[in-house]
C-alpha cells in the first residue's frame, strides 16, 4: 500500500469514523499527567520518562484494536508500509497530525517520525531547573503507545526520542526500529 | 439458523471467552445421556472425536483451537501470508472462523443452514469485543482466565445479537 493511499485513508476515516474531542483538554490532561509524576518522582526525569512509556503501552495494546476495529486495515506486508500506516492513519485518526516518515536505514529495519506539531505539547515550556531541558522527554507516551501497538500486530519495536522542540532542538524526532516479528505462539504443551 | 457455541482465542493461544447456546447438536445428545464420569477421560491418549460424551467445556476450547489454529497454517502455506479459512462443515455442524491482524480468533459454530457469519463475526470484534471488553479501561488489557471478558455489557450484548440479529 504507498502512503498515497495510507493518507487517503487517515483523511477519510477523520472525517468520517471519529469523535472529535476539544484539543485543550487533551493537551491540560496530559499536561497534568506530566506534571504529577515530575511531583510523584521528584523531578527525577528519567523515572518520568520510564513511567510514561509504560502507561503508553497499556495505551497502546488498546488502541491497536479500536484502530483495526475503525480502520478495517489488515496486516502490513512489510515495515515500510507499517510507518506510513502508524503516520498516515494512526497518528491522524487519533491526533489529526501526520508526522514525515523520514530517515531510513538501508535495511529498511529504522525510521524516523519527524513532528510538525504536537498536540500534546502545545502551551508547554520545560521547567527551568537546569535539568529538565536535558532529561525530560515530555512526549514519551507516544513511543510507548507505538510500541504496545505493534507489539500486538506481532512487532517487537524499539521507539525513543532523539530530539523534542521543547528543548531547543530544531526538530522533533522519534525514532523507531523494528527488533523482530514475533512468533505465533502455542498453546501449552498437555503433559 | 441456531447457533451452536462461540469462542474467543486470545494471541496467547487461551480461550478467553466461551459461550454455548444449545447442549449439543441433536445426534450427539443420545450420547452424552450415557453416565459416564468425567475422569474417564484422562486414561484417554487421544481426544476422542467430536459429540464424545465426558468432554468438558475446556476440552472442547482446546480441540477448536488446535483445529482452527492447524487449519490456518496449513491454509497459509497453501495460499500465501495472507490467505485465511472463512468456514469448514461437517455433516453434523459448520465451524466459522474470524481472525484479527492482533492474533484475536473468534469462533462459532452453527448447524448447516446458516450463511456465512464472516462478518457477524467481525461486527462482533467491532461493536462489542472491541466496545465493551478493550474500552473498559478498569478491565485488564490481557484475559487469562477470561478475566475481563466476562462483563454484563459484553455478554447481553452478545446475547442479545445472537438471539435478534442471527436468528
Amino acid at each position: 500500500m504507498s502512503a498515497t493511499k495510507a493518507s487517503r485513508i487517515g483523511e477519510e476515516l477523520w472525517k468520517t469514523r471519529i469523535d472529535k474531542v476539544n484539543a485543550e483538554l487533551v493537551t491540560l490532561t496530559y499536561g497534568t499527567i506530566v506534571a504529577q509524576l515530575c511531583q510523584d518522582y521528584d523531578s527525577n526525569y528519567q523515572e518520568v520518562n520510564k513511567q510514561l512509556d509504560k502507561m503508553g503501552y497499556n495505551i497502546g495494546m488498546r488502541l491497536i484494536e479500536d484502530f483495526l476495529a475503525k480502520s478495517g486495515v489488515g496486516r502490513c506486508s512489510n515495515f515500510r508500509e507499517t510507518a506510513d500506516m502508524i503516520a498516515k492513519v494512526g497518528f491522524k485518526i487519533f491526533l489529526n497530525i501526520s508526522p514525515t516518515v523520514t530517515n531510513w536505514t538501508s535495511d529498511n529495519n529504522q525510521f524516523s517520525l519527524v513532528f510538525d506539531e504536537n498536540p500534546l505539547a502545545d502551551f508547554v515550556e520545560l521547567p527551568d531547573d537546569g535539568r529538565a531541558q536535558d532529561e525530560l522527554w515530555f512526549s514519551n507516551i507516544l513511543c510507548g503507545v507505538l510500541r504496545g501497538a505493534l507489539e500486538m500486530v506481532q512487532m517487537q519495536v524499539d521507539a525513543h526520542f532523539v530530539s523534542d522542540v521543547l528543548r531547543g532542538d530544531d526538530a522533533t524526532e522519534m525514532r523507531v526500529s523494528l527488533v523482530r516479528y514475533i512468533e505465533d505462539e502455542m498453546p501449552p504443551e498437555e503433559e | 439458523m441456531v447457533v451452536y457455541s462461540f469462542y474467543i482465542f486470545d494471541r496467547h493461544a487461551e480461550c478467553i471467552y466461551n459461550r454455548r447456546w444449545v447442549p449439543r447438536p441433536s445426534s450427539m445428545i443420545g450420547k452424552s445421556s450415557r453416565p459416564t464420569s468425567e475422569t474417564s477421560t484422562t486414561t484417554n491418549t487421544l481426544p476422542p472425536v467430536l459429540g464424545h460424551s465426558a468432554r468438558t467445556t475446556d476440552d472442547d476450547a482446546k480441540l477448536i483451537f488446535g483445529t482452527v489454529f492447524s487449519l490456518r497454517n496449513m491454509v497459509r502455506k497453501l495460499g500465501g501470508e495472507d490467505d485465511s479459512f472463512v468456514t469448514y462443515r461437517t455433516s453434523q455442524y459448520k465451524l466459522h472462523y474470524y481472525e484479527t491482524p492482533t492474533n484475536i480468533k473468534f469462533v462459532m459454530l452453527t448447524d448447516l443452514k446458516s450463511p456465512s457469519m464472516r462478518v457477524a463475526l467481525q461486527q462482533i470484534y467491532i461493536n462489542l469485543y472491541v466496545e465493551y471488553v478493550v474500552k473498559n479501561p478498569l478491565s485488564p488489557v490481557e484475559h487469562p482466565g477470561g478475566v475481563g471478558v466476562n462483563n454484563e455489557l459484553f455478554e447481553e450484548s452478545l446475547e442479545q445479537f445472537v438471539t435478534r440479529v442471527l436468528s
